[in-house]
């Protein structure tokens, strides 16, 4: 479904701030594959999701999803396979539109923004039984903005958005990390819902091991823009917070700048 | 007075088109000043060369059009900011705007072209002197009816979405697939053709263009925009659009009414047009400004829940003092309705109890009394 291959990107090259994020990485994903990223500050965990969704471009190498080169397609090109749900809860919304707004664009991913009604009777019907879905109480609130909602409330309908599109594609960066535990909870619950559900191939970054481990088939270890450890299914399994925190340790990749929960 | 409600409604089409970059691309575009003068000219010109006057409106309204497809690619392909871009563009089409004028059939170089005795789509009304009429009102009205109708269609589109997604989160709309390049684009290109419209009927009910035309016209726009939402509330778009109209006739005439001041001449115009952008402008950062307003509009509020304010109130506005002073005399009655207000708006300009009562996703509104603390946010 995806495959990344020699992929390299430098950030400020031939300054005194150069900082190689990505060094020759080599990824394969199977569809359906839910893959989870941990790694230390700065060990190109959002570089990694920033490169395949198409905001930032590679250096060297190739992404190709579902066997098509995307490398050199830009960000809107890509969005019609690839959905994404940011750490930050208002970055993945639209704050003054209303919820039903939203979702309409949501719904015109892949597809094209012709001068035909943004929301009909039969768009807001389909729209009101995705929302149900939440169990958040949202489909009573359709017309309201989105920035009236809570943290957790828009990370939940972020989720939606990206997913209820069945997308080739789904990538999650840290998108808990800014929710308080019981809001974390919930928003990993329905991660593995959706994802389980609709048999979707995703990438999770996290710096959260439990969640790592608890969430998805496979598990990538990152540091300083290298996959140190890749974990199958049979391996992760069995993994514990220890495991991961011994073969982070054997790379010396535990410094004073991880920062790891 | 009924002449300025004219003026007003016409200018009210060019106030849409600021309204659809400033308030929904969220995009400060400069151009108008030169789309404006890009459809007097441009109309005036071809009806001096004999043109039918429609035809030559339409003219108009293109160039305006194409002013501002410039005006985005420069900002979207060549990356320059939108306020640069748009001054550039403003700049350049000063040039254009002069040959223009000097397209007339007589080959001369002029910087006015005077339609004195050349058929206008005003002409019958300036013949049954109807100008400055409730005829010519509801003439003109009917274009702006026309104007209203379009944004309102344009942004209900499925594209209309994703240009509003576009002006309030650009990297959520390309993450969703929006080629934001091309809202962007179709959008400055929309609202200049709405602004080289406005110029068009400006032309031929004035019955004349000059080069200086445009200048200050985005302060009308603006100041017609600010006031028309501050009045009219910005809940639905249709709403803002509407406001947007009445805005623009109520500057006309507030203008109209200042000018029968014989200290003020015409000249002062622009000055009290930049005044009036101040003043409401510094007036939307204040809470009991928007309080006392939102009081006098009773369908901007809905059960209980206010309007968000359009800006972040400022504290360090001037009237942050009278804010203060206002809100502890209306506290009793402010903690009354703070129990209503939707956990998470934090748009609602006062600083909410940190998540009272919103112990829970779904949220139903408990009394603070009943509620546990949040859990400990340790740990991350």
């Amino acid at each position: 479904m995806l495959t990344l291959t020699h992929v390299a990107k430098t950030f400020y090259p031939g300054t005194a701030n150069e900082r190689q994020a990505l060094r020759d990485i080599n990824l394969e994903l199977a569809p359906g594959d839910f893959v989870t990223i941990i790694g230390s500050n700065g060990a190109g965990k959002s570089t990694l999701l920033n490169v395949i969704g198409g905001s930032i471009p590679v250096d060297e190498g190739t992404v190709v999803i579902g066997g098509q080169d995307v490398t050199r397609q830009p960000e809107h090109r890509r969005a019609r396979r690839i959905a994404r749900v940011f750490q930050d809860p208002s970055a993945g919304t639209a704050p003054h539109l209303s919820i039903e707004q939203n979702l309409a664009v949501a719904l015109s991913r892949g597809k094209r923004h012709t001068l035909t009604p943004g929301l009909t009777k039969a768009r807001r019907v389909e729209l009101r039984t995705h929302l149900a879905t939440l169990e958040q109480g949202l489909e009573s609130r359709m017309k309201h903005r989105v920035g009236l909602l809570s943290g957790g409330q828009r990370q939940a309908l972020s989720l939606l958005m990206a997913s209820f599109t069945h997308p080739d594609l789904l990538l999650l960066d840290e998108h808990v990390a800014a929710l308080d535990p019981e809001r974390t909870e919930l928003v990993l619950r329905l991660t593995a819902d959706m994802i389980a559900e609709s048999g979707l191939t995703a990438l999770m970054v996290t710096h959260n091991m439990e969640h790592a481990l608890r969430l998805g088939n496979r598990l990538l270890m990152m540091h300083e823009g290298r996959i140190l450890h890749s974990l199958g299914p049979a391996e992760k399994a069995g993994a514990q917070v220890g495991d991961l925190l011994e073969w982070f340790s054997r790379e010396h990749a535990l410094d004073d700048r991880t920062l790891l929960t | 007075m009924l002449g300025a409600i004219d003026q007003g409604l016409i200018t009210a089409v060019l106030a849409l088109g600021v309204f659809l970059t400033f308030r929904i691309l969220n995009f400060a575009d400069l151009t108008v000043d030169g789309s404006f003068t890009a459809g007097t000219a441009t109309t005036a010109i071809l009806i001096f060369n004999g043109a039918p006057p429609v035809l030559a409106t339409l003219a108009g309204m293109l160039v305006g059009a194409a002013a501002g497809c410039v005006t985005g690619l420069l900002h979207t392909k060549a990356h320059i900011d939108p306020l640069l871009s748009s001054i550039l563009v403003m700049l350049a089409m000063y040039t254009v705007n002069t040959r223009i004028m000097w397209g007339g059939a007589d080959g001369q170089h002029r910087s006015t072209v005077g339609l004195l005795n050349k058929p206008t789509i005003f002409t019958w009304l300036v013949e049954a002197r109807l100008r400055g009429t409730a005829v010519s009102i509801a003439f003109i009205g009917a274009i702006v009816v026309v104007a209203v109708v379009f944004v309102n269609w344009y942004l209900s589109t499925k594209f209309g979405l994703a240009v509003m997604a576009t002006g309030d989160n650009p990297n959520m709309a390309s993450s969703m697939g929006i080629n934001t390049d091309l809202t962007k684009i179709a959008t400055l290109a929309v609202a200049n053709g709405l602004v080289g419209l406005s110029g068009a009927l400006t032309a031929q009910y004035t019955g004349s263009a000059s080069i200086g035309d445009g200048t200050g016209m985005i302060l009308v726009g603006l100041a017609s925009v600010i006031l028309g939402n501050a009045v009219f509330g910005t809940r639905f778009i249709w709403l803002m659009t509407v406001g947007v109209v009445a805005g623009s006739a109520l500057y006309r005439v507030a203008i109209f009414f200042a000018l029968r001041w014989e200290f003020l001449d015409n000249a002062d115009m622009k000055l009290m047009s930049a005044a009036l952008v101040v003043i409401a402008l510094v007036l939307t950062q204040s809470k009991s400004a928007h309080a006392l307003v939102t009081k006098l509009t009773p369908w901007r509020a809905k059960a209980g829940v206010p309007e968000p304010m359009t800006v972040e109130p400022n504290p360090f506005s001037p009237f942050a003092e009278v804010d203060s002073a206002v809100q502890s005399a209306v506290e009793p009655r402010a903690e009354r309705v703070r129990g209503v207000v939707r956990p998470g708006d934090d748009r609602g300009g006062r600083p909410m109890r940190p998540e009272a009562g919103t112990s829970v996703l779904t949220a139903p509104v408990v009394p603070p009394a009943l509620t546990v603390p949040p859990a400990d946010k340790g740990g991350e």
